[in-house]
């Protein structure tokens, strides 16, 4: 092997051009205007992260948040936001505000124990809170206010099974009075209704 | 309400995109080096840099054509939509005969990088065994098309990737080490070629830049294909040039860092080790690597494996692009519809598949013959110059590529006149105005220099390739009265064209590639178009 290396100032000059240009030309190639509808895309994936950076999945005898979970905890998760699962005991006016209701709580550890484990099995934090009051709405607005929540998650309750009232009351009072987006669920009674018509 | 047909995927992203041009071209580089050093000697870089002009040209044209029309098809769609019927039949058959030597050449080249790493593989010395894994891979790569195996994505991408990087660390080091200027001025100097080795190693350039139209048959699966496809296409176009200009120069002006010497053991600059030896022109740049101070040590290694593994995935290429535009003709009716047919399990395009791999085999064979058998070197010298398999390759590799290009190009200037309606996010510099039919249209200058630089490429092919201009021809004489005779049995016209609602097609391409913006401006500016033409008719 004879080593006969020779560096000539314009083969020098034309090796830096040829790096240069070839970078220059991907990089080009790499970043492309975006378009109106990515534009849109990025705004929105934008208000999505600030929407989502604390979330409240919101649970009582009234309000069914079962299969809600598993989303909040996939948002949680992508998003990497701030997840706490409230349960709400409504104490009735006939009893002390801190009376004894074992069914009640007893139902809220099941839930919360759910929920405990959806979120572990997804790897993502989550607190439990079990409070009780006199009145679902005023408490759950007064949480999300105290938590600084970006996002309620709620799922639905259907009075009497019957069509006509799907969300029961403490669900709209809440929708209507939360400074924060409320996103609400309505479990499917009817399973896969096109998919089953098209099969 | 029925059920939306299944689409292709939006996916490719603008490397993706890329790529899977590159994978293409980029590998053209690996095979076309050597052929051309050995041409056109001390004028490789001139050859490079002609070929080079007319494939902006081709690729400004085929850029402009893409983002207009992004539907999967390519060339042949382009000349179908801007000629008519039978001009899409030739320059989709003249696109096939490449894809089909496409399949062979860059097989045949791919053994010949590895014969780097495996001696046993190098054609000269064992020529049934070049022969052999040749076939082999052909037969191999069509078993996996036809099962629906093929390269991804991702991993085009990733190859690419390393190639860009590979040859540009290739050309800086070999340019800062071993670069010298007085070399290369003295070379162009005193190895001039002949008029008739400039014009062979022109048309032998130009292979370096075929298979651009990788880009617009992916185009369907590229995300913003009318925005994104410009931008893949000009950087291909670019990288390809810088690559093709830089490596000829360098070839030229290098001053070996290992000492090459001839049989009787004379001293030879670099591009002098090509002549009259197929074995180091199927593998120039991982010989050129390897000359190159520091970095050829390593380059020597992975360089051949680098440009075996690029070159089998454009072979391949071939087979897939053969398989799809034989659908997409049999579709328009310029083939049969056996050609649609798919296979009942794999839901592959098995008969374009095999047939077209078949007639890869048939060119294989030919190439192979004279090696495999010294006794055909005789005829294949009185008939076809003394010329070897790689030769033949290259000879019908370029009549292809120059044919349907020169046609594309007249597509080209076919489409800015009979439908300006089209909006056209890219659009090839340097126009006239002018008025067609009422419309505002205009006309494309640098598709006229460019055709004219593409048709005088295929009149040197023509000229300097004894089997291309037997072979090239003959294969376009036997799918015309193949086309003939299809049509005439289909009742379709045979010198016309079919009926065709290209309104309503364009609507549909532009909704289908998600451009709802251009799909907007099209179906406004038709509108616009038609209100004007009410306005003129007498009351």
């Amino acid at each position: 092997m004879n080593a006969s290396v020779h560096v000539d100032p314009i083969g020098a000059v034309v090796a830096l051009l040829i790096a240069c240009s070839i970078g220059a030309v991907l990089y080009w190639m790499l970043h492309p205007p975006e378009s109106q509808v990515q534009k849109m895309a990025a705004q929105t994936t934008r208000e999505v992260k600030q929407m989502v950076g604390s979330i409240i999945v919101v649970f009582s005898p009234e309000i069914n948040s079962r299969h809600m979970m598993a989303l909040a905890v996939k948002l949680a998760r992508g998003e990497r936001s701030e997840l706490l699962a409230l349960y709400v005991i409504e104490v009735p006016r006939t009893l002390p505000p801190d009376a004894e209701m074992p069914d009640e709580e007893r139902a809220a550890l099941d839930a919360l124990g759910a929920a405990e484990t959806i979120a572990n099995e997804n790897n993502v934090n989550l607190r439990t809170e079990t409070v009780k009051t006199r009145a679902t709405s005023e408490a759950v607005i007064e949480i999300a206010k105290r938590e600084k929540a970006d996002l309620l998650i709620l799922g639905s309750y259907l009075e009497g099974k019957y069509a006509g009232a799907r969300l029961g009351t403490a669900i709209q009072e809440i929708a209507a009075d939360a400074k924060c987006d409320v996103l609400i669920g309505v479990e499917g009674k009817h399973g896969k209704l096109f998919g089953e018509e098209l099969a | 309400m029925p059920a939306s047909k299944p689409e292709l995927r939006r996916s490719v992203t603008p490397w993706g995109s890329f790529s899977w041009g590159y994978s293409d071209v980029g590998a053209d580089i690996f095979v076309g080096l050597g052929l051309v050093l050995a041409a056109a000697a001390g004028a490789t870089n001139v050859a490079f840099l002609f070929a080079g002009i007319v494939y902006v040209c081709i690729g400004l044209a085929y850029t402009e054509l893409a983002a207009t029309y992004p539907v999967a098809g390519g060339g042949q769609y382009f000349v179908l939509r801007g000629l008519g019927d039978i001009f899409g039949f030739i320059a989709g058959w003249a696109v096939l005969l490449d894809f089909t030597i496409d399949v062979t050449l860059f097989a045949w080249t791919c053994v010949d990088y590895m014969s780097q790493l495996i001696p046993a593989f190098t054609g000269s010395l064992h020529p049934w065994v070049h022969f052999g894994v040749t076939l082999g891979l052909i037969v191999g790569l069509a078993l996996l098309n036809v099962i629906g195996v093929r390269e991804s994505t991702a991993f085009n991408g990733i190859v690419s990737a390393l190639d860009v990087v590979s040859e540009s660390l290739i050309l800086c080091f070999g340019f800062l080490f071993a670069f010298r200027p007085e070399l290369l001025l003295h070379t162009m100097h005193v190895s001039w070629p002949s008029p008739y080795h400039l014009m062979l190693g022109t048309s032998l350039a130009i292979i370096s830049f075929v298979g651009l139209e990788s880009i617009s048959q992916a185009a369907q699966e590229t995300q913003r294909p009318a925005s994104i496809i410009p931008r893949t296409s000009i950087s291909l176009i670019l990288t390809i040039l810088i690559f093709a200009l830089a490596y000829s120069n360098l070839a030229l002006g290098m001053q070996p860092w290992h000492p090459i010497h001839d049989a009787a053991g004379h001293p030879m600059q670099f591009w002098q080790i090509f002549p009259n030896n197929g074995d180091n022109q199927g593998k120039a740049v991982a010989l050129l690597a390897a000359q190159i101070p520091y970095f050829g040590a390593i380059a020597a290694l992975y360089v051949p494996l680098l440009g075996a593994v690029l070159l089998l995935i454009s072979s391949n290429s071939g087979i897939f692009g053969s398989s799809r535009i034989a659908y997409a003709m049999s579709r328009s009716n310029l083939l049969p519809s056996l050609f649609q047919r798919v296979h009942p399990k794999f839901r592959t395009p098995a008969v374009s598949i095999a047939a077209f791999c078949g007639v890869a085999i048939l060119e294989l064979l030919f190439a192979s013959f004279p090696s495999l058998y010294p006794g055909a070197m005789t005829l294949y010298a009185h008939f076809f110059r003394h010329e070897t398999g790689l030769d033949f390759l290259a000879d019908l590799y370029a009549f292809g590529a120059a044919t349907s290009y020169s046609f594309v190009f007249l597509a080209l200037i076919a489409l800015r006149l009979n439908d300006p309606l089209s909006p056209r996010k890219f659009k090839i510099p340097f126009n006239l105005p002018i008025m067609v039919k009422g419309e505002r249209a205009e006309f494309p200058l640098v598709a006229v220099i460019g055709f004219f630089g593409i048709f005088s490429i295929l009149v040197f092919t023509l000229f300097t390739h004894p089997i291309g201009r037997v072979a090239g021809p003959s294969w376009l004489v036997l799918g015309l009265v193949a086309y003939f005779i299809y049509r005439r049995r289909r009742n379709l016209p045979v010198l016309g064209s079919e009926q065709r609602n290209w309104r309503a097609q364009q609507t549909d391409i532009l909704r289908d590639a998600g451009e709802l913006e251009l799909m907007d401006e099209y179906i406004a500016n038709v509108k616009a178009s038609d209100a004007r033409k009410a306005a003129a008719l007498p009351q």
